[in-house]
Order: structure tokens, then sequence, then C-alpha cells
């Protein structure tokens, strides 16, 4: 599809959770770990008399009238200040710095004092009927493939509640999830690139506020909404992607929606719809106006300048990617494929502790044999950074070898330790000794060197350093 | 210079659409928090920003402020069918409107506009409203709980079903204690309901605290001064507590206002608009019977809270300034007399007796806020009644204790007879039995 052609403009909306500790406006943990809720409470939401009128009114009242809302408290994971039942405590400073910081890292501009607002919501995902929100960053940019990408906000904000089930008018709303920090980036409108190319854009966006390593990676923590329109369609706003490999597959589906339409002659409507997991998409309701927005007064502005001053930037992305293709000599496929997981900073980690161990294969493991494993094995691999770093620890110590890691890597996925894995699988690193016997027993059977080393190289394979055994080889003559 | 004369002397006010460098929105009033070189803007995202206004900064006018009109809610008929609910803003606001365009939040008080922001209240009762002063909590004083009640008897002179007190929640038990002494012998309900959530958010406990009571009000059969609020942190009940028994006993949550020492006397249903009645030890509804309306107090009563390391020459000083004392006691009703002639030990039997000696009289009421004053069980309460204090065997709360002290010595200087009009029970404020099941 030529989608120059048919005018195509994209605006992206993308939440990320921060990865912090405690949520935004209250002490509680920010880490949804319990299952089972220790109170439901119940809850009306009413309609808020204001300058839009009487029939606005009316219509929320009848939205409201016959819908309840349950909120499921979670222990440490909820309290009155989720409930609404407690002012908001001031602001989690460490996600007002990292928002600060992905504020900087777009090159936004930083108001002297950030407001907190409320934006009104009568969906229930907010006990108080409304969402704290605050501008952090405004009027910023990033390059991509030499176009400015504009940066029109970032907003920090607290997540939603989770909707848990919903039965005849009783929707019931996890507590949990609502208040953990969120940072909101805007996108000005884009033009001139292919779906293939905005989902980059999004990724790049991603990857640049992960450069302050407090972005939540698992699925439901990042979460983007992406604004379509053609020539001659209209603007409707997607709501939901849960997947950044999913936004070119929506936008995709959402013009060839629109360009049906136009051409039965039909008019596109704005409104906003729902993105199913297949990037299709559904009706969910028409556009909203004006987002209906009036200060926290319980919350004090925020003066920035005392965050600013000491405020550390971190690294932007493209300057790590200098160093890693100078610095620890990949390539830059490597490098393209290390972007694509959720361990392109680890890499460094990894490659710092542990000097012994080339970096490029330190880059493989990490970006092609754990998606194998998961490719082949169809697996999902759970090891926490810290199981990888015992994994690349035994093979800096020459405790196993590069070409034994799909196997152990594959065991440790399965729970146990490098090991248990070297153990089963029979990869106990073999001495200088047992090297030379199998070296003796296979000169027996082939004379031939190029053989000899072949043979030899997968008896031992995963057992022993190789270009070492090569060496022995040689060295016996 | 201040930001915001810097701007007036261009031409530029607050409500005006102005251009400072590349930001476009609305001038906002000052907040308290942020310095004078710096101006609040709401963008054309809705979101507040502040900004410095430096020399160099660059401003531009691009829109005189539009006048706005909000729009006036519709006057409702009078229905001879339905009773007639007064309501009377004392402070605290129930109702607001908001004008997202600034995000201004302005308090609503007239008919129209809380039938309009609370239907329901119309379609329960004729709706009759007027302020009668606006009010922080804090602010009200022993002064406004006379005009309350004034007014109060003229809307029951009125001929109306109900009356709905609007108040600030923080010292609404001491105006509900204060109103249920000057207003005794009522024919109808007299509610008083407040919100603990702002009424400018969807969540606000205004709507179901307001709506029971005015069908408290309106249809209710308990005819005293009662305090209308959530029942627990559900938006389901509300509890009608009685006026001299009530106290707020959480600074935030829907259900701060808990009956002390005795049960809530009703239940409003919010749902099934339906009441549900939890004793039958009340005055009854009767518009025959006719109000007896006193409001002769005397505010000079103060509060003294005991604790280790509390002064006898404080409470000396106290004297001073007030014509009867509180003292918040301890357990079953002591404050050190040290007995037992301990060296670190503070008496303060002298001080109490000297007090009562010159006609101010000392009343206790526990620290503990729940339980019943015993002075017989040891001797420090024995010597403290003997010397005079008031207080043996009462349930109320310091501040009904304190009220009702203010009302006695509005009534009498007679050491005796402010004793004996402070331990007979007038409006319910000292309960006869304590019940276990609380």
């Amino acid at each position: 599809m030529n989608y120059k052609g048919l005018g195509l403009k994209v605006g992206l909306e993308i939440h990320f959770q921060l990865d912090v500790d405690r949520k935004l406006f209250c002490n509680c943990s920010s880490i949804m770990k319990e299952k089972e809720p220790i109170a439901i409470v119940k809850r009306k939401l009413h309609p808020v008399a204001s300058e839009l009128g009487e029939v606005d009114i009316a219509a929320q009242f009848e939205y409201l009238r016959n819908r309840n809302f349950f909120y499921e408290v979670f222990k440490n994971e909820s309290c009155l200040v989720e409930l609404d039942e407690e002012p908001p405590h001031n602001p989690n400073e460490e996600a007002l710095k990292v928002a600060l910081q992905i504020a900087k890292l777009f090159n936004c501009k930083i108001p002297e004092y950030i407001f907190v607002m409320r934006k009104t919501v009568i969906d229930g995902s907010n006990t108080s009927g409304f969402q704290r929100t605050m501008i952090v960053g405004f009027d910023g940019y990033f390059e991509f493939k030499g176009k400015k990408i504009s940066i029109t906000q970032i907003c920090l904000e607290e997540d939603a509640a989770a909707i848990d089930k919903e039965e005849n008018g009783n929707v019931y709303y996890k507590l949990n999830r609502l208040g953990i920090p969120l940072v909101e980036i805007d996108t000005g409108v884009i033009e001139g690139l292919e779906p293939k190319e905005i989902e980059e854009v999004a990724y790049q966006i991603f990857l640049i506020s992960s450069s302050t390593g407090k972005i939540r990676r698992q699925i439901g923590a990042i979460r983007q909404d992406v604004n379509v329109s053609i020539s001659g369609g209209e603007r409707v706003e997607i709501k939901g992607v849960q997947k950044l490999s999913l936004i070119s597959k929506v936008i995709e589906k959402e013009v060839e929606r629109q360009s049906e339409l136009i051409k039965k002659g039909e008019k596109v409507q704005k409104e906003t719809r729902a993105a199913k997991e297949d990037g299709s998409t559904e009706f969910m309701r028409p556009l909203p106006g004006a987002e209906r927005m009036y200060p926290e007064t319980d919350v004090k502005p925020i003066k920035t300048e005392n965050i600013l001053k000491d405020l550390e930037v971190p690294e932007p992305l493209n300057k790590i990617i200098e160093r890693y293709e100078k610095g620890y000599k990949l390539s830059k496929s490597l490098i393209e494929s290390l972007l694509k997981t959720e361990y392109f900073f680890f890499f460094e980690n990894v490659a710092k502790a542990f000097p012994k161990i080339e970096p490029s294969i330190i880059a493989n493991i990490l970006s092609a044999t754990l998606k194998e494993i998961e490719r082949k094995e169809k697996v999902e691999i759970k090891l926490s950074e810290e199981r990888l770093l015992e994994f690349f620890d035994a093979l800096n110590e020459g405790f196993v070898f590069k070409e034994a890691a799909y196997d152990i890597l594959k065991k440790m996925n399965e729970g146990e330790s490098v090991e248990e894995a070297v153990k089963e699988l029979g990869l106990i690193p073999l001495t200088k000794e047992e090297i030379l016997k199998i070296i003796e027993e296979t000169k027996k059977e082939v004379s031939d060197k190029k053989k000899l080393i072949g043979i030899v190289l997968s008896k031992i394979r995963g057992r022993a350093n190789i270009s070492e055994v090569i060496k022995i080889i040689e060295s016996l003559g | 210079m201040d930001a915001y004369e810097i701007l007036k002397s261009k031409g530029i006010s607050i409500g005006d659409k102005i251009r400072v460098n590349s930001i476009e929105g609305i001038l906002m009033p000052r907040t308290e928090f942020v310095e004078s070189d710096v101006i609040v803007i709401k963008m054309s995202n809705g979101y507040n920003i502040g900004i410095k206004l430096k020399e160099e900064t660059e401003v531009k006018l691009i829109e005189k402020k539009e006048g706005l009109v909000l729009e006036k809610p519709k006057t409702k008929r009078f229905d001879s069918n339905k009773p007639t609910v007064s309501i009377l803003a004392c402070g605290g606001t129930i109702a607001s409107r908001v004008e997202y365009k600034t995000g201004a939040v302005f308090p609503s008080f007239s008919p129209e506009e809380l039938i309009e922001a609370f239907p329901e209240i119309g379609e329960i009762a004729n709706i009759k409203a007027r302020k009668l002063f606006d009010l922080f909590s804090e602010d009200m004083q022993p002064e406004h709980w006379k005009i309350i009640a004034q007014e109060v008897a003229k809307e029951i002179e009125s001929g109306v079903d109900g009356i709905v007190l609007m108040h600030g929640t923080d010292t609404m038990h001491y105006t509900s204690a204060a109103l249920g002494f000057m207003l005794q012998d009522l024919p109808i309900p007299v509610i008083l309901v407040g919100a603990q959530r702002s009424s400018d958010r969807g969540s606000s406990d205004n709507r179901i605290n307001l709506v029971s009571a005015v069908l408290f009000a309106a249809m209710g059969e308990i005819a005293e001064v009662v305090v209308c609020m959530h029942e627990s942190s559900n938006d389901d009940y509300c509890a009608i507590h009685r006026g001299t028994k009530v106290r707020k006993m959480h600074a935030s949550r829907r259900d701060a206002f808990k009956s002390i020492n005795i049960s809530p006397l009703a239940r409003v249903n919010y749902f099934e608009r339906r009441i549900e009645y939890l004793t039958t030890n009340f005055k009854k509804r009767d518009k025959s019977r006719k109000l007896k309306l006193d409001t002769n107090i005397n505010p000079n009563v103060g509060i003294f809270y005991f604790h280790p390391g509390a002064k006898p020459e404080f409470l000396r000083e106290m004297g001073k300034f007030y014509e009867g004392i509180v003292i918040a006691a301890t357990g079953l009703g002591h404050v050190g007399v040290n007995s037992g002639n301990d060296k670190l030990a503070k008496s303060f039997l002298p001080v109490i007796k000297e007090l009562i000696e010159k006609g101010i009289p000392i009343v206790f009421a526990p620290q503990t806020i729940y339980g019943r004053l015993n002075m017989n069980v040891y001797s420090t309460g024995r010597i403290l009644e003997k010397a005079g204090v008031i207080g043996n065997l009462c349930d109320w709360t310091i501040e009904t204790a304190l009220v009702k002290l203010m009302f006695v010595l509005g009534h009498t200087k007679d050491m005796n007879e402010i004793k004996k009009m402070m331990l007979t029970n007038i409006v319910g404020e000292i309960s006869e039995r304590s019940e276990h099941e609380l």
C-alpha cells in the first residue's frame, strides 16, 4: 500500500510504568504480587456540575446511575489513598526524577513549576473520579532517520486501577495498579513514514526512555494509544495497544478500514476504538472532547529548579550504541538484535563484570541463544538478571563453555542451578589429562589431522575450551 | 517585581489568553506556593504549569477573557404532595461546580443549583435553601451556634417538615451538641450533614450524605438534632447519629463520624431510600410540639488535656481566661493527686480546689473517648469527686462536656445548680446504660 499517497498521519501516546518501588502519591508497594484481595469496597461515582451544561450532566448521570464499582483491596499494595479515603501524600521523588530525566532525554522544555492536575475520569478506574497527572516536559523532539520527531508533551501520572470483571453494571477493579507511576509520552503528528517505521519510532521512544533504567518491561506495563487518519478519513484514536510490535499492524488495519469506508462512500467517524490482540480494533465510544482538568489542590506545586540542579541525565542510547560498536567491538547487526531484547543495558553490566568473556559472545548469548531456546523449546525465558549473571560467572571462570550455553541455559530456565545443569548434562569440564586421553583414543581411529580435530572437538563439545584443545592437538604434532 | 503586576501594566489580566515564549494558554491566578516572579498558565491541553517571567520573556496578549456564562439551572415547581425540606448552609462546600475551562471550582448554595447537582433531592422533597454563612469548620464560634439555632427556629415556624444543615466536618460534632441543647422539644428532625471528600470530584460522599439527610429530614421519625454521614467506607448506608453523642473519629475517611457509647439511632439505605431504625429511644416527630429555643450560653469554657508532665500552674492560669474548665482525664476519671507523696509526681488537687472555690466548675470527660467515668473505684477518683469535680458516672465526650458546660453556665453561676444541671441528662448526652453490643 502506498501510505504516503494515502496521506497517512499518525500520533502516538506511549505509556510506561516506572520501575520504582513505591506508588506516586503514597507509600504503597508498586510491585503487584498479591493475588487475593483482603477487602472489597463498594462505591458510586456521580456527575459533577460544570460549565459544560445540564445535558452533559444528565448524560453522565444516566451513565453512572446503574453502575456500581467494587474495589479490591490488596495488602501492602493499596491504602486509604487508593481508596480515596485519604488525601495524596507528596509525589514520589524518584518517579519525578525519572520523569524529568525522560523529559531531558527528549529535549523537552521543563516548566519552572509543575502543577498536579485532576483529569476527570468516570469509568470507575480511579476511585476519586479523576486521574492525577502533571506535565513534566513539553515541546521536545528526537532524531529518527535524520528526521525530527516532535514530542509535544511528557506527563507523569497515576496508573489507573485494572478492571477485574464486569457483570450487570457491577464493575470490579483491582486497586493494586492504581497509583503506580506512569509516564506518558505524546508525539506530534507523524507524516511520511510507513507503518513499520512508525513502529520503529515507538520502539526508539521506548529505548530512549529506557536509558533511565527505570522503565518496566512486563506485559501490561507498556501501553500505547495510536491516533490514525488518512486523507478523506478522520482522526481515530485506538486505545490499549499492548505490545510495541502490534503498532504497525494496528495502523495498517485502521488504514484499510478507513480506505474501505471511503471507497464505499461512507463517512469515517471520529471515534475511539479499542485494540484487540490481533491488531484489529472495535468501536469503544465517540472521540471525547477536550480533557476535563482542574488543579489537584491537595498537592503543592513542584518547583523543578532544585530537582534539576542535581539531576543526572542518563547517557542517551545513541552514545551507548557508539560505545558498544567501538569499545566492545560489537557488529552493527549484533547491536541491532541486542536492542530488540530486554538485555541491551544488561549486556554492559555483564561485559564489565566478566572481562575474560569475549563481548560478542555475551551479546550473542543474550540476543540469539535465549531467543533460540524460546523458539525451539517453545518456552518462555524466565531467567532473572541474577540468574544470567550466575551463568556468565561460570563461563568467565571456565566452569562452563560457550558451546554448552544453549543446553545449560535451557536447564537453568527450568529452575536448575549451573552446577545441577552441568552435572545432569554431563558437561563437567575436562581436565588436561582427560583431554589428552580423548585425543590419544581418537588418534587410534583416524590419522588425518583435520578429521582428528573435528572428531575430538565434537567429543569434548561443551566440556573444554575449543581453541585450547586445538592448540594441544597441534602441539602433539 | 510582581509578575502579575508587570502583565497588568501590559493590559493583561487573569483569564486572558496569552502567549509566553512558545506557550499558549490562559493566565491563571497565582497560587500561594509559587514565587512572585512566576505566572501560572493553563495550556490548551488543560494542564497548568508555572513559568518564571524574566526580562527577556516575550508575552503577547492573544484574546481578552471571555465572559463565561454559566447556564442557570431551572427552578423546580412546588409540589404540595411532597414534604418540604429547608437546607441551610453554614460552611463546608457540599456542592460545587467546576469550570473546566479555567479549572476553577465554585461552591453552590441555591436550591436550583443543589437540585441540579443532586436531582434526587428534588424527587424526595420541595427544597428551600439558603446560605447562613460560609465558614471553615475551624472558624465556627459559639456565637455562630446561636445564629444557627435562631434560623432553624424560623424555619420551623415556617412549617417545613425537616431541616438540613450543611456544615464543615471538623467541628460538626461541637455544633450538633450545641444545637441539641439550644433546640429542645423539636417537632421535626434537624440534620447536620457534610462531606469528607471534596464536592468537585465524582467520588465525593456529598451526594449520598445529602440525599440521605434530605430523605431523613422529609420522612425520618426522629425529631432531634442528628448528624447524617457515611456509615462505612462503602457508598451504601448513612448512619444517623445523636448530635450530643457523635464524634469525628478519623481525619479523612468517609465514615469518620461515630456514635460514642451508644448505637447510631438509625441508618438510611441510599439505594432503596429506606430508613432503618436501630432504637426506639428517641423523640418522635410531632409537628404540633412547641420548640423550646434557648440560646443562652457562656462561651468562656476551655479544655485542659491532662498528660504525664502536665503542669498544675497552667491549669491555674487557665482560670484567668475561662469561667469553666473541662479536663480530659485519664481512665475512669483521674488526674495526678500524688496521694503517695512521690518526689517527682505533681498534685492537681490544690489548684482544682482553688478553682472550684473561685466558682470555676471543673468537669471531667474521658480521654479514652469510649467508656464511662467512675470516680468511685480508685482513691484518686474519690478524692477528686470529694473536691467537687463534676462528671462521675458520665459517658459524654470531651466536646459534649465542653458545650454542655457552656450551656449550663449560660443559665446559672451557682455551683450546686451547675452540678445538678450538668449531671442531669438533658438531650441524651449521658446514656443510662453502657451497652455491650457496641
